[in-house]
């Protein structure tokens, strides 16, 4: 229903936007958007728990997004613009963080929000016993935060850490009566935020369902509009099934899904009925990486010859028909901040060099598979990848650069999937050859650290177990200085060292997003710079006359 | 009674009957005791094994919680203290026990759930569908056999028909499915459970497969019972072939379909797994799957014992059913008491 405060907010708003001169797309320009409606968006992965603070999983931002919110949001150019907190500053020796906060916010279960709010919910995020580490990462370097008047919170920071901003400005705020429900550890409707949506039902294994938050007016200053949302209710669906998702979209059963297999893409993209993008992700590309400390890839010939025995671009177009993008580096395109692409074209497919190489390092007699043998050992690298992450055809890839080693070289790849246990188990022993891997929400540099620092110094997913002395002071000095250009060269040559000189990891290609949706639906698409598909605040329904 | 008018399916559950019967001279009283005290002792025993088998299971669960997170002993430590896991595992058995006689599984390690609560949302959707699919199931198996048994075209045709159900995976089936009647004719929604109408296409997806096997055995034993001195005596009365069929014959047939169902009903959890998929529905096979990937482990365990429990109440089910449906059981049991 749209009431009348609805529309005269609504028509505001836009009026606003009109005389502002903000530019929100030539479609829209020409024609208002209008308020009301419900949509029905049937989403791949059903969030494992509601709390933003406990959910690790990029999939869930989508629909978390809607009820929660953090302080800054950032621009497609990699910078910060207000959102909770109108403006922030950073001392001049990098240690202390002021947010100015937005005033007259309330969180939907109409808890006033400020300064109070903010130091208490960063009090509790940083406390493991809390959130377990999910989102406390990037809290370990804070001595204190604390509320200095009503809308002023002041961080101090133990030691200069550079992807402090990034991180904390993504930490959503909650409601402080929200702490002592029940709802806490799984999340819920008495989990309170202060987003556009507030979740009003939660049918695990179907759907959950949010309305319109009625006095929401303090979007990010970069969003399509400002004011409430245009929609009245927004009905998210699990289907995990991608076949299913697509008949239920052209069937008109749902009107936006997300994850659109490569053999479905066509099917909406050729067709004027509906609307199709895709957009890469940020963090690190699907990379195998290879173990430095077991079995044959600690020796850095097999790694190196491992590295030229794949034709990735063959392989990508085979079994994506094109519908993936080839990865070079140790972060995506995506990430405008870091990623050098100098990389590009500076290793590759060489069967002569990997056969060379092979050669003389004393693996040159053949078994009767064709296979590569040594003193009677074959050259065999394990692959241990997850079942429970594996997803986008990966199990599909990963037989692809199987063939192509086999074929190309006489590497033996055995792949294993195994469940989650046997997975941690292996992962913290360092009993693989190689690990595949992806990560998306870890931007502004953090992912690099998590990959290649030593485990015990905070290289959580250090995949190719290296513990190069070099590499952890680079990535020391990376980290204290706020100079984003010094920065950036540091990365560069941490990334040359770990996929050309060494072969830490092979990327093979960059994971992206992708949403279809039926042609009434706009204002549909991905969030600025974070490239995830973004909430439903700025969809609104076209009316067919 | 001879035994040439039962197939060796019905054998076992006579037996045991007999033989429980038998047992049970003491008194009725005492019979049902025993019956409950040895279905607490089944359940007990699968608590203890679940308990047991996931303790076993590989991966260690504060390295599976702390994930890709960065590990310290204050993490590890809240992460001990947080599930009990500081504790022997002895004591967290006892506690385990105690908190299940009170009916609490404990929290899901993943979702942070209660596990009871989420179990009971759960509950109602799958056995809804499991409740549909044996409805489907039944309908198909007695037309089927009723139709069919003993004609030779149609015969044939029918058991082409469920020789292709039986083979086609529910997975595909139940795409197939959707993309007629859901996709393309636009008749039942595609997913969820929201009414009945969501209902019927994971019911037929679900349900076909198990009526083509039970419809196999079920026209099998018609056919027998066709060839039976007992038909021809009935159609001496007059009687027409369908009510020969329906109301004599099918008793008849029905023992080993009804222990093949009992059986099979209770495989229809892992056939829900990938239906409640396909279909977006919620249920218990989902969350069982879901919880076995991701080592939830307290989740797994209520499955587990749930699992136990209602087979124990299946096979008692099953039991009396037979009572039921054969008097001749009836009355061989009452000889065998005097």
């Amino acid at each position: 229903m749209v009431t009348r405060r609805h529309f005269i907010l609504a028509t505001g708003a836009t009026a606003l936007l009109a005389t502002t001169g903000i530019a929100i797309g030539a479609e829209a320009a020409a024609e208002a958007p209008v308020s009301g409606g419900s949509l029905t968006w049937a989403v791949e992965t059903e969030p494992s728990t509601l709390n933003p603070h406990l959910n690790g999983q990029a999939k869930a931002k989508l629909i978390l997004r809607n009820a929660y919110e953090g302080l800054l949001a950032r621009t497609p150019e990699g910078g910060y613009v207000s959102w909770l907190a109108r403006s922030y500053s950073i001392s001049d020796d990098g240690l202390e963080y002021t947010f100015k906060l937005r005033e007259n916010v309330s969180f939907s279960d109409g808890e006033k929000f400020d300064a109070a709010a903010v130091a208490f919910n960063l009090e509790r995020v940083k406390d493991v016993t809390y959130s377990t580490g999910n989102s406390s990462g990037h809290l370990t370097h804070v001595r204190e935060a604390v509320a200095l008047d009503e809308h002023t919170v002041v961080i101090r920071l133990a030691r200069v850490y550079s992807p402090f901003l990034d991180g904390v400005s993504g930490i959503e705020i909650l409601s402080p009566k929200s702490f002592s429900s029940s709802q806490l550890k799984s999340g819920g409707p008495e989990i309170a935020g202060t987003g556009p949506f507030i979740i009003d039902r939660y049918v695990k294994g179907q759907e959950i369902r949010f309305v319109r938050n009625p006095n929401y007016n303090w979007a990010p200053e970069n969003a399509g509009h400002q004011g409430p949302a245009y929609l009245d209710e927004v009905i998210y669906r699990f289907l995990p099934e991608s076949a299913v998702r697509s008949g239920a979209l052209s069937s008109g059963q749902v009107q936006v899904i997300e994850g659109v297999p490569g053999n479905d893409a066509g099917l909406f993209r050729d067709d004027p009925e509906f609307s199709y993008q895709t957009a890469i992700n940020t963090g690190t590309p699907y990379t195998l990486y290879l173990n430095t400390h077991h079995g044959l890839t600690a020796d850095l010939t097999i790694r190196k010859a491992f590295q030229a025995s794949i034709d990735v671009d063959q392989v990508l177009q085979s079994v994506y028909r094109g519908e993936r993008l080839r990865a070079w580096g140790i972060l995506t395109p995506a990430d405008t901040d870091f990623y050098d692409r100098s990389i590009e074209g500076a290793y590759g497919f060489d069967v002569k060099l990997a056969n060379r190489l092979l050669d003389e390092a004393g693996w040159s007699e053949r078994d009767g598979d064709g296979f590569r043998v040594k003193d009677g050992k074959r050259l065999t690298i394990e692959v241990v990848q997850s079942q429970a992450t594996v997803r986008d055809q990966r199990d599909i890839l990963l037989q692809a650069v199987q063939a192509q080693a086999r074929q190309n070289a006489g590497i033996d790849i055995a792949l294993q999937y195994v469940d989650a246990g046997t997975y941690t188990t292996r992962q913290k022993d360092g009993q693989y050859g190689i690990i595949p891997n992806s990560t998306t929400t870890q931007e502004n540099g953090v992912t690099i650290y998590f990959h290649y620092l030593p485990r015990d110094k905070g290289g959580s997913i250090n995949y190719s177990r290296t513990e190069a002395p070099q590499v952890s002071a680079w990535l020391d000095e990376a980290a204290s200085t706020l100079d984003p250009k010094k920065r950036f060269e540091i990365y560069a040559k941490l990334q040359r060292y770990a996929i050309v000189e060494q072969v830490l990891g092979l990327p093979l290609y960059v994971p992206d997003d992708q949403i279809a949706a039926s042609g009434e639906v706009k204002g549909v698409g991905f969030r600025p710079f974070k490239r995830l598909p973004e909430n439903a605040y700025d969809i609104w329904l076209q009316q067919n006359a | 009674m001879t035994a040439d008018n039962v197939t060796t399916l019905g054998h076992a559950p006579v037996a045991s009957y007999r033989r429980r019967h038998f047992f049970a001279r003491g008194g009725l009283p005492l019979q049902v005791l025993g019956r409950i005290g040895s279905g607490m002792l089944v359940l007990w025993a699968a608590v203890t094994l679940s308990f047991i088998s996931v303790q076993l299971a590989p991966g260690d669960i504060v390295s599976l919680l702390i994930g890709e997170q960065i590990r310290t002993p204050e993490v590890e430590a809240a992460i001990r203290a947080e599930w009990g896991l500081d504790q022997s595992l002895f004591e967290q058995y006892v506690a385990y026990l105690a908190r299940l006689l009170h009916g609490d599984f404990g929290r899901s390690y993943i979702l942070q759930t209660d596990i009871s609560a989420l179990v009971s949302s759960q509950m109602l959707p799958t056995l809804k569908l499991t409740v549909a699919a044996l409805a489907v199931a039944i309908v198909y198996a007695v037309a089927s056999a009723v139709l069919t048994a003993g004609k030779r075209i149609p015969r044939s045709i029918a058991g082409g028909l469920e020789l292709t159900l039986i083979s086609t995976p529910t997975f595909w089936l139940g795409i197939l499915l959707l993309y007629v009647f859901s996709f393309t004719l636009k008749i039942f929604p595609v997913s969820g459970d929201r009414n009945l109408s969501a209902l019927v296409l994971p019911a037929l997806s679900l349900g076909l497969s198990l009526g083509a096997v039970l419809g196999q055995v079920l026209r099998e034993g018609l056919e027998r019972a066709l060839e039976e001195p007992f038909a021809l005596t009935v159609r001496s009365w007059g009687a027409s072939d369908f009510v020969l069929r329906l109301r004599h014959g099918l008793r008849h047939a029905a023992l080993p379909a009804v222990t093949l169902a009992g059986w099979l009903v209770g495989n229809l959890l892992s056939g829900a797994v990938i239906t409640e998929a396909v279909f977006g529905r919620p249920g218990l096979g989902r969350i069982t799957v879901d919880a076995v990937l991701s080592h939830d482990m307290p989740v797994v365990l209520a499955v587990a014992i749930l699992s136990a429990l209602i087979y124990v109440a299946m096979s008692t089910m099953v039991d009396i059913l037979y009572l039921l449906l054969d008097p001749r059981l009836r009355s061989d049991a009452g000889r065998a008491k005097t």
